[in-house]
């Protein structure tokens, strides 16, 4: 059976297949959901300069996307409550996999691929007992769900897989919703957020809480940096004459570090980060806040607040190649940020969602 | 004909952002609408409180009219979730629900298990978990058959709930008079409001997040999904409200979208009929704790209802917000 012909082709499949990657799909440098002018929802890939690679239609409004770390494959992500995500070959354009949350679950429009890119994890709201769970999928399976596990709180919305490519941080935002109320908020007075770092079986490494008094500052989203911090937005749910900081540093084993910036500059942030983002030097933070149409970015090593970007309407952040970090705005703005201000801008007829995600990173 | 035509210019040209001083629209929604209401709830907790002394009997109809009274007097305020309420947690206080989990019943079987003698000063209550306190509390302790056979502790426990409403609501009523209806006249750079867009803002969103609470929470939770329909999750079924409360809360957000659209006819005129058309359905529903949910029949009235409220904020979103340019960015509208 084994002609010529076939044996070649064998071969070649053999060797090219590992060969292709995000360089087939244009190179993106990062993914965003974005809404068209005309209403349509898409995952668009974008160049280090905020100049389309492709986009690609989504049925519903996205959130955020996981970029696979060697294939041209994206996950995309429906926006809470969210049941399903569909994984797109970014070089074909077409859905290869769609996947569907368990009965009585809904994803929170995130997920982390393993280092290896055999497995997808997704944060999920287990929403009748109001608890928070962690699915496996097996990408080589086609995203056959394999297994899952406990996130350790309620409300898990970010997860990233940590350098040790071994275990996890996931933020768990620790607000109760159930789709029945949509997206209302049902135990703000009793919430606990924390960011819990969990092994690859899903067994509890360690758990890090805001202070008490900070109870109602929801854990939302996540980044890291290089060595392994973990930089934490968060979402402040109580007065807001009282919003406590909204970034959150953390070193395994170590004692968190809050930051903000200083009185009126802190107050405009309105209680919300949106997105954050470390640089890739690991030198600076960055935080966004769509409400107050802003960007803050603190020294790391000093732990204090180095500056702020206004730009209406922001929300994505991802670190720039070289320094610095891109943000996406609503309003259609790709914008580079360098030495605390806009360098570059690149406009785009579409608003830009929540989420601005680097391919080629966890 | 020419002058129907000049009519329906002028309404149009309504409907463009408008012209008209912001400050107005914000004074006259503090001092008609935010002022008054919490002056007549505190009023109204000065009664209850004053009821629960004179007689603190689960049963006793004097006393379950003034919670009911006072309850329809949050009612009509508790969309203005700003500055006073938020303070001190106050606002889930006075109204912690939904209780997804059933902290308040068992909060207040602690509590009377162990003859909690918190009960004993207003400053000891005020430490007492938000589950176990303000309406929804008293509404077991009155309604409640685990709860309502007459003990001394139950007397003393009624009472401290009412003594606590109204210190809270007295609280609310003078941290509004005495310095945060100023904050919201007075607008600048370095106040917590910058300026008059950022006050038309926090009283939008008071009215858009009221009319959410009445379709996710008050309608969404019973009415959960077609096949698992949720009865006993609506609100104050045990005393019969469910419904009445609705209503309560449309009166009082209708009031305060006619203040915020006063200066754009267009949008009065499409709220003002949507607000009617929602008040009849309410009116016609009769299903008073939305028991009919778990039929396909009576879960659809209670759908219309909820899809009326829904194209109420929707209309507010849609029209009333950008003519007032609080339009919402992508993001900053609702953010995750």
């Amino acid at each position: 059976m084994t002609d010529r012909r076939s044996f070649l082709a064998g071969a070649l499949a053999a060797s090219l297949s590992p060969r292709i990657g995000w360089a087939d799909a244009g190179s993106p440098a990062f993914l965003s959901a974005a809404q068209e002018k005309n209403g349509n929802q898409m995952l668009v890939g974008l160049d280090a300069q905020g100049a389309e690679r492709f986009r690609l239609p989504l049925p519903q409004r996205g959130h955020a996307a996981a970029a696979h770390p060697i294939r041209p494959e994206a996950t995309a992500f429906a926006r809470r409550p969210g049941t399903f995500a569909l994984v797109i070959d970014c070089r074909e354009g077409r859905v290869t996999a769609v996947l569907d949350a368990p009965e009585g679950r809904h994803f929170y429009g995130h997920g982390a691929y393993s280092a290896d890119g055999r497995y997808m994890y997704t944060p999920e709201n287990d929403y009748d007992a109001a608890r928070g769970v962690i699915g496996v999928w097996d990408t080589e399976a086609g995203y056959l769900r394999v297994g899952e596990f406990d996130s350790h709180g309620i409300g898990p919305h970010d997860i990233k897989l940590m350098p040790d490519g071994k275990s996890f941080v996931i933020a768990n935002g620790g607000i109760e919703t159930h789709p029945d109320s949509g997206r209302a908020k049902l135990n703000i007075p009793f919430m606990e957020p924390n960011l819990a770092y969990l092994g690859a079986e899903g067994t509890l490494l360690e758990t890090v809480a805001p202070p008490a008094e900070w109870h109602m500052n929801s854990i939302r989203h996540l980044a890291l940096g290089p060595g392994g911090t973990v930089a934490f937005a968060m979402q402040w749910e109580g007065p807001e004459a009282e919003a406590p900081p909204l970034l959150g540093l953390h070193r395994r084993g170590a004692a968190p570090v809050w930051l903000d910036a200083p009185g009126a500059e802190h107050a405009a942030m309105q209680g919300y980060a949106g997105s954050v983002a470390i640089s890739q030097d690991g030198a600076e933070a960055a935080i966004s806040s769509p409400r107050g149409g802003r960007v803050h970015v603190f020294d790391i090593a000093g732990a204090r607040f180095a500056g702020a970007i206004e730009a209406r309407d922001v929300c994505g952040l991802a670190p720039a190649a070289g320094g610095g970090f891109v943000a996406t705005t609503g309003t259609g703005d790709v914008l580079g940020l360098q030495g605390l201000r806009p360098v570059w801008t690149a406009r785009h007829g579409r608003a830009f969602d929540n989420h601005l995600v680097t391919v080629g990173a966890a | 004909m020419i002058r129907r035509s000049v009519l329906a210019l002028a309404l149009a040209l309504g409907a463009a952002p408008l012209a008209a001083a912001p400050a107005d629209i914000a004074e006259a929604v503090i001092d008609r609408h935010v002022l008054p209401g919490f002056a007549r709830f505190e009023a109204a907790a000065a009664d209850l409180q004053a009821a629960a002394e004179a007689d603190c009997d689960p049963g006793s109809d004097p006393l379950r009219a003034a919670w009911g009274a006072a309850f329809d007097a949050w009612l009509g305020v508790s969309h203005l979730r700003l500055g006073p309420t938020e303070t001190d947690n106050r606002a889930f206080a006075l109204a912690f629900w939904p209780d997804p989990r059933g902290m308040t019943p068992k909060a207040l079987a602690g509590l009377i298990a162990e003859a909690d003698p918190v009960v004993e000063s207003q400053a000891g209550f005020a430490t007492v978990s938000v589950a176990a306190r303000g309406f929804y509390a008293l509404e077991y302790l009155l309604y409640d058959p685990q709860f309502t056979p007459p003990t001394p502790y139950g007397c003393a426990l009624i009472r401290a709930e009412t003594r606590d409403i109204h210190a809270l609501a007295a609280a609310i009523l003078a941290d509004w008079q005495d310095g945060y209806a100023d904050l919201m006249r007075q607008p600048g750079p370095e106040a917590p409001y910058k300026d008059e867009r950022e006050v038309l803002k926090a009283l939008f969103t008071a009215l858009h997040e009221g009319l959410q609470v009445d379709v996710d929470l008050r309608l969404g939770r019973p009415l959960g999904t077609f096949e698992r329909p949720r009865p006993t999750r609506a609100e104050s079924w045990r005393s019969g409200r469910s419904l009445h409360n609705v209503t309560v809360t449309l009166t009082a957000l209708r009031d305060l979208a006619m203040l915020m659209a006063a200066e754009d006819p267009a949008s009065a005129a499409a709220l003002s009929a949507d607000f009617d058309r929602a008040d009849r359905l309410a009116a016609d529903l009769d299903d008073p704790v939305f028991a009919g949910v778990a039929t396909p029949q009576g879960r659809l009235r209670v759908e219309i209802l909820q899809q009326a409220i829904h194209e109420i904020a929707e209309e507010t979103r849609a029209s009333l917000g950008p003519a007032l340019g609080v339009a919402a960015g992508f993001n900053s509208r609702d953010g995750d």
